[in-house]
């Protein structure tokens, strides 16, 4: 067991933290505020490529696919010091979908994807979802036939985030309609401008955009589909298991807390709720139920680091972190009280009203990218070997 | 960064858990907690002989080097064969010794207690079960070549068969805190020192021990007088991480035996392991023990990289506390009417764990010192 850094990745800790201070301006934080739900700003564009030239988004992949082989573990440093530093870019969305690409994809494929992937120039929205349903995602709908050398796509998806700035849709259709449901899906990569796609915009609570996309006799060429025919399900599942690890997903979770954790040290009104040991008890709590989230990442981290794909671990950090973030944000407004429920705007709000939006955002944690019941159905099956029932 | 146990790390785990399972059978198990012997002599002199009394003490004294993240595996598979031995509180008071003691005082004791000749036992708590060093009234008198100590010490583990006990107590009466704090060790046939048996929920004992002006040659002060305040804290978060390592250990053991009923015991003409409302109460289960795990071991690397863990101990020890006998009462409720059965061998590991859960100090009290560390108890205004 061995549970440190080494002195080179502390180095590269350094040198993104200095990085970062040095490009995220007050007028970006600007930019992302007036941007919210409207796509990205020239501000965020820029940083996006400048983050690109550094050679850090991917750079754990391959040379020949654009990343430099570098250690995962700087990887998951560069993940973590970029959420650390409420920078709204989606890492998920550049590095999800490149481990299914790198596995399936054809040569061409991952020439073209994976270098842009890592520039940051090829950004990909999720296409699985669809309105009649989620968790079962293989009982989707949306059709894809073939047609000559193309193939001609009818559906919609939904809580398709990201597709208002996305280049590229992550797309999940049917393509087989006589098979069982699993062995009849493939995965197309579609340029989000393609005809016949129209994305509508679908607001949350936060304030925040998620979409539905909508294909109307939308035709591609067969060269986009992902690896084979009515394989999609299979390299899909994959991909969404490896696209779970990492510190993104971590931090994303944990960073409530932590910004929580500062506010008690260091904001007057923080420092006086702590006077009350009840409080205090509640924040320790958290302290050492976020360390769980860590070390849960860190392990499935060193598993992937071993070559192992990790057979329930990823599916537990994708519980504990958001029922933690949902119960950090309960723990929160029960400390702060009437504070926690002023909104964006209200002169006392801590935070400029950051902690009740995330009181009504959090719950997306544990339903997005398969709910926590989905996430424990896999621990108990593929973890502990229960057996699928009847019922 | 490697999360993983190593190649080392995997061998003498695979190696512990094979011997034991074959050694601490839960008739053995059985057997010392019927007649209330507190420990299994066999045992112990078989656990000498590979070496695990030793673990982390010099090789001049017949120990073994070894990192103590490797002591804190090894006694995470003691926890699982809940091996009816008085192994946890030798080792913290040899290790106390190791560290503070002098080089004459470690050669009388340490060799005999790695053969296995001499067993050790530590007396920390008093009256109310606090943990911090404040707490610590036992008074010890210093005379010109003597210190004699008055009071009473509680939950005192492994007293019965132990030759000697490490005595934390405060030798400055006006002191307070971790001043004037020193570590005596007190012969257990001492005059004027008597115990009362606390018998336990996990079937072994402690005991209350009653120090009536116990004189004791100073030459058994280990370490410097009045100052071992920081070493009793040392050993104080020695002893709960192997409690932590104990609590996990046992957990682990208990929720893979739960799993496996699951998969066996029908009812509705399948196994109960198909439900979904089972299925999801054994993925808690997993992540709870996990996650205890987890934290246990991160502090038992910095423990071995020689790094403050101060933190970590009582992260885990919060967590473990809570945690650990949650995912062992879930097991409980799969197994159902079996689980209170005194012959069903669950309960072996329900009651060690539970009990274990609640000695050296509470997930509260534990919570206390964690607030302390991330710096969100204010500062007391002048």
């Amino acid at each position: 067991m061995d549970f440190g850094y080494n002195e080179a990745n502390e180095r590269f800790r350094q040198e993104i933290k200095d990085f970062l201070t040095a490009n995220v301006s007050r007028e970006f934080r600007a930019e992302v505020r007036e941007m919210q739900g409207k796509g990205m700003g020239p501000l965020t564009k820029a940083l996006i490529l400048k983050i690109g030239e550094k050679g850090w988004i991917g750079m754990s992949w391959p040379e020949e696919y654009g990343g430099r082989n570098a250690d995962r573990i700087d990887q998951f440093i560069f993940e973590e010091e970029l959420v650390r530093a409420r920078v709204p870019l989606n890492i998920g969305n550049f590095i999800e979908q490149a481990p299914a690409i790198m596995a399936a994809g054809s040569e061409e494929q991952k020439k073209y994807f994976i270098p842009r992937l890592v520039r940051g120039e090829v950004t990909f929205a999720l296409g699985y979802t669809e309105p009649s349903g989620g968790t079962d995602l293989a009982s989707l709908r949306t059709r894809a036939i073939e047609d000559g050398d193309d193939y001609v796509i009818n559906g919609q998806k939904t809580f398709t985030s990201g597709a208002e700035s996305a280049s590229h849709i992550y797309l999940m259709a049917r393509t087989d309609q006589d098979t069982p449901k699993h062995d009849g899906i493939s995965i197309f990569l579609v340029p989000i401008e393609t005809p016949g796609i129209t994305v509508r915009p679908l607001w949350t609570l936060a304030g925040g955009r998620t979409n539905e996309v909508f294909f109307d006799d939308v035709r591609i060429p067969k060269t986009a589909m992902l690896g084979e025919k009515n394989q999609g399900w299979y390299i899909g599942s994959k991909a969404l298991n490896l696209g779970r690890a990492g510190a993104m997903r971590y931090y994303t979770y944990v960073s409530l807390f932590e910004e929580t954790l500062y506010f008690a040290r260091s904001n007057p009104l923080g420092q006086q709720l702590m006077d009350d040991e009840t409080a205090r008890d509640k924040i320790a709590e958290l302290y050492c139920e976020a360390q769980v989230a860590r070390l849960f990442t860190l392990r499935s981290l060193s598993m992937v680091r071993r070559g192992i794909n990790p057979p329930y671990e990823i599916s537990s950090e994708k519980v504990w972190g958001p029922e933690f973030l949902v119960k950090s944000t309960e723990v929160v407004s029960q400390i702060l009280g009437p504070y926690n429920q002023l909104w964006e705007g209200s002169d006392l709000a801590p935070h400029r009203g950051a902690f009740p939006k995330r009181y009504v955002s959090a719950m997306v944690s544990t339903f997005g990218h398969g709910s926590t019941q989905v996430m424990r159905d896999a621990i108990a099956r593929r973890g502990l070997g229960l057996p699928r029932g009847s019922i | 960064m490697d999360t993983l146990l190593n190649e080392d790390e995997q061998l003498l785990t695979d190696q512990a858990r094979a011997f034991l399972a074959k050694e601490s059978s839960t008739a053995l198990v059985r057997e010392v907690e019927a007649a209330n012997k507190d420990f299994d002599q066999g045992l112990w002199q078989k656990v000498a002989a590979l070496g695990w009394l030793g673990m982390t003490l010099p090789e001049a004294y017949g120990g073994v080097p070894a990192p103590f993240s490797h002591l804190g595996l090894l006694f995470e598979e003691l926890g699982r064969g809940i091996a009816p031995i008085p192994i946890h509180p030798t080792m913290v008071a040899a290790l106390a010794i190791h560290a503070n003691g002098s080089a004459q005082q470690a050669e009388a004791i340490l060799p005999a207690v790695i053969k296995g000749d001499k067993i050790l036992s530590w007396a920390y708590f008093e009256a109310g079960g606090d943990i911090d060093l404040s707490s610590i009234n036992m008074s010890a008198a210093v005379g010109a070549n003597s210190i004699v100590l008055s009071g009473k010490k509680l939950f005192v583990d492994g007293f019965k068969h132990a030759d000697q006990c490490l005595v934390v107590c405060r030798s400055q009466p006006q002191s307070s805190g971790a001043e004037g704090i020193s570590l005596v060790l007190v012969d257990t046939d001492s005059q004027g020192l008597s115990n009362t048996r606390l018998p336990t929920m996990a079937g072994d004992i402690q005991d209350e021990l009653h120090f009536d002006k116990v004189e004791v040659p100073l030459d058994n002060v280990i370490g410097e007088l009045h100052q071992a305040g920081a070493a009793a804290i040392v050993m104080f978060e020695q002893a709960v991480i192997l409690n932590c390592a104990m609590m996990v250990g046992a957990s682990h053991k208990a929720i893979e035996m739960t799993f496996d009923y699951a998969k066996e015991r029908e009812a509705f003409g399948q196994p109960i392991g198909s439900f979904q409302a089972i299925q999801h109460m054994c993925a808690n289960m997993v992540t709870w023990v996990d996650g205890a795990t987890m934290l246990t071991h991160e502090a038992l690397w910095k423990l071995a990289e020689g790094l403050p863990a101060t933190r970590e101990i009582s992260v885990a020890k919060a967590f473990c506390n809570e945690r650990c006998p949650a995912a062992l009462r879930e097991g409980n409720q799969i197994h159902a009417g079996i689980a209170q059965i005194k012959e069903y061998d669950l309960q072996l590991w329900y009651r060690r764990a539970a009990a274990w859960s609640m000695r050296m100090g509470t997930s509260i009290q534990h919570r206390r010192i964690v607030a302390r560390e991330i710096g969100i108890v204010p500062e007391p205004s002048a």
